[in-house]
């Protein structure tokens, strides 16, 4: 049983669908990638799953029970547009969201200071938002988020407008999270950031799931069967077993690509008995490879 | 209701904590009462500083030059001579010493004339006050001259300044003496309350709307409590705010008016003699402010406190819901004012409507425009110290309650909508497509 379950979720705005029969399952303590193309409808699923806008049809379960305006407060939300109350000071403004999400005064009040002192904001409790930097404002956006220790958590593109050594530290909290048990949906564009933390993704295109699985399978089904070989020598192409591809602009190795129906192991034997072979590793597409290529043949299949 | 109750208490600090806020609730009252104060400042400042001018009165007749009283601004002294040459001369001699001559010709009760001759422009108070002391005096020498007996006496008879006293009979039998001026004016002032307070809580409504918005915080927050809470939290936490400055107000206008009042009063018994001398009567300044106080005293306030309070309240809910439907479905404040003309024209349609009620409380329009929910907060107003029959203030309370909800479900329909478009503008069209 997944535990956020969403069955066949049809959103229809005037003019256009939003949503046309989206089913997705994500499993307990999982991160999982949402992703698509602007206008895909993730954002749309997102509000859906947070009970800001209802779904036409469809349903959304969380952990084997029907979602309900109650729920909300088992999620914690980072929408991808965020901000904060500028003229609130940083600590009232992290404990007013705790206890919109149903915190006592006392337990938001403790975890505010918990979580300032982790990411160093500590002497920042008392000032206003406004007078903190943009890199501050958005720690004390995903403090905001967490606060309340949800067992679902919703990142829409996390990530954006962090430099790398926040980014970083936030990619570090947020496996944390995943190891205390948390359930994690990442929405992003950011194909690099998926392939380090998510497990399962979701595409979605123009209001359809048009790809989906956990990431070393959609790789697998994904691959061209290309082999990048290291060897001293020069490799002549084999009609029946491989052609030859342009090198590998950057690592300069020599890379194959087998024929229709060639095993791995039959074109290695050939070339380890031909050639002094000093190594090979099958080539996986990358996930933005696979994101580029999947919504490209959608779209082309879309206007033919 | 926790969450409502936490987002009233955000907003209505969010506001209170203000600076802004604080400095003009605090400094609002003293600025009201230094501008009512300005022209007995200024008249005071206006006499404080001068020295006593001596004037000097020539008098041909010999017999008005008492009727010019000396005051600390000018002191009159009579001299001897009896022609304009000889008025040259003394002033001439009293080398700057005295302002101005005063001659009363001998022909002065057949001529009416008297001149004032001086190097300078004179003052027209000096000129004021000499006209109103030797107008009164001739004219009663005038009067005498017709050998008449009792002219004077059979003419201030027939100066009447006629009372037209307003009574009503009870149901109980008994006569009340009915107060048409200050029942006016409480009117006004109750109609006046409630559309400054409906445009200027309505508008920072929609601000804090527009703001949210922009900032982007509304996504969050309504990923945590229903939209239709945040709007009416925010509705409720905004109207608290504004109670809260209208009571500092009264309570400081009260204090602060009371103080500058007795410290002015000092001042202020300096000038008596200056209304006297401007011709109105004492007793009857005194006379038409008791009347004033005594109609102030039969109001029976019971029922118009009630009702005040109740059409503040369905005015304020009817008003604000559309304040906040309208910024929620705009992106900056600049764009809020194409949706925002026919509220506005609404509301102003109200305070004329109020004001033309004022001579005819129980006519026509003034029925129509206390029934209509848009209009009936405060043209109600107006009507509350007449005696309105029970079921007009029964179908326009219903009316107006009955609106203002059906209008704050609207609003949050189009709220819930609006806090997350983004990018195109919208129209009333879409507006009306957001409802359903």
């Amino acid at each position: 049983m997944a535990f956020l379950d969403i069955n066949n979720v049809v959103k229809r705005y005037e003019g256009h669908t939003a949503l046309a029969g989206v089913s997705m399952q994500v499993p307990q303590g999982c991160i999982y990638g949402l992703l698509g193309p602007n206008g895909a409808g993730k954002s749309t699923l997102i509000r859906i799953i947070n009970r800001i806008i209802a779904a036409d049809e469809g349903t959304v379960t969380l952990n084997g029970k029907a979602m309900t305006d109650d729920d909300i407060v088992h999620i914690g939300y980072l929408p991808e547009e965020r901000g904060l109350y500028k003229k609130m000071k940083v600590g009232d403004h992290i404990v007013y969201l705790g206890r919109l999400k149903g915190m006592t005064k006392a337990d938001a009040v403790a975890s505010m200071h918990w979580w300032l002192d982790r990411f160093d904001l500590k002497e920042w409790e008392n000032k206003k938002v406004e007078a903190l930097s943009k890199g501050m404002q958005q720690k004390v956006q995903f403090i905001a988020t967490v606060i309340h220790r949800p067992p679902l958590l919703i990142f829409d593109e996390p990530f954006s407008g962090f430099d790398p050594v926040n980014a970083e530290q936030l990619k570090v909290e947020i496996l944390a999270l995943r190891d205390q048990g948390s359930t994690i949906l990442f929405s992003t564009h950011n194909m690099a950031s998926v392939e380090e933390v998510c497990q399962q993704i979701t595409l979605l295109n123009h209001s359809h799931v048009v790809l989906t699985g956990s990431v070393d399978e959609v790789k697998q089904q994904h691959k061209k069967n290309i082999i990048a070989v290291q060897s001293p020598d020069t490799i002549e192409p084999n009609a029946a077993l491989f052609t030859l591809l342009p090198p590998d602009p950057v690592k300069h190795d020599t890379r194959i690509k087998l024929a229709q129906g060639v095993q791995v192991r039959d074109a290695i034997s050939w070339l380890n008995e031909h050639y002094r072979l000093t190594g090979f590793t099958e080539v996986l597409p990358s996930m933005n490879e696979i994101f580029i290529e999947t919504v490209k043949s959608k779209n082309n299949e879309n206007n033919g | 209701m926790d969450k409502l109750r936490l987002i009233i208490a955000r907003e209505y600090m969010s506001i209170v904590g203000r600076k802004s806020f604080i400095i003009l609730t605090l400094l609002l009252p003293f600025l009201i009462v230094f501008i009512g104060a300005i022209p007995i400042l200024m008249e005071y400042l206006n006499n404080s500083g001068n020295q006593t001018q001596q004037i000097a009165v020539i008098d041909e007749t010999g017999k008005y030059a008492s009727a010019l009283q000396s005051d600390n601004l000018y002191n009159f002294v009579a001299i001897k001579g009896d022609t304009v040459t000889d008025a040259r001369e003394f002033y001439d001699k009293a080398n700057g010493s005295i302002t101005a001559i005063i001659v009363i010709p001998r022909d002065v009760e057949t001529s009416a004339q008297v001149n004032i001759y001086s190097e300078g422009t004179i003052p027209p108070a000096l000129v004021m006050s000499v006209d109103n002391a030797l107008t009164d005096t001739i004219q009663k020498a005038r009067l005498a001259a017709a050998g008449i007996p009792n002219l004077q006496q059979i003419i201030d008879e027939t100066h009447i300044n006629l009372n037209v006293r307003n009574v009503t009979w009870q149901q109980d039998g008994n006569e009340q003496e009915a107060s048409t001026d200050a029942a006016m004016a409480l009117g006004m002032i109750l109609a006046f309350i409630i559309y400054m307070f409906v445009i200027f809580y309505g508008q920072m409504i929609m601000n804090n709307v527009i703001e949210e918005k922009t900032n982007r915080i509304v996504e969050v927050v309504v990923s945590s409590c229903r939209p239709f809470h945040l709007m009416l939290g925010k509705i409720i936490g905004v109207g608290l705010a504004g109670l809260t400055q209208m009571a500092i107000w009264i309570v400081l206008l009260s204090v602060v008016g009371t103080v500058a009042g007795s410290a002015l009063g000092l001042s202020g018994a300096a000038m008596t003699p200056d209304v006297a001398a401007a011709g109105v009567d004492p007793e009857m300044v005194d006379g038409a402010m008791s009347q004033v106080v005594r109609q102030a005293l039969s109001i029976n306030y019971t029922p118009i406190v009630i009702n005040f309070v109740l059409y503040f309240i369905g005015g304020y809910l009817l008003y604000s819901a559309i304040f906040a439907a309208l910024g929620s479905a705009v992106d900056q404040a600049s764009d809020a004012s194409q949706l925002l003309w026919p509220v506005m024209i609404l509301v102003i349609i109200a305070i004329y409507a109020a004001m033309g009620c004022m001579t005819n409380p129980n006519g026509p329009m003034a029925f129509w425009c206390s029934i209509i929910p848009f209009t009936s907060p405060i043209v109600m107003m107006i009507r509350l110290p007449y005696d309105i029959p029970l079921w007009q203030m029964v179908l326009s309370h219903v009316l107006l309650f009955g609106t203002a909800l059906a209008i704050v479900w609207v609003a949050a329909r189009i709220y819930r909508r609006g806090i997350l478009h983004y990018g195109k503008k919208v129209s009333f069209l879409d507006l009306f497509k957001w409802i359903k």
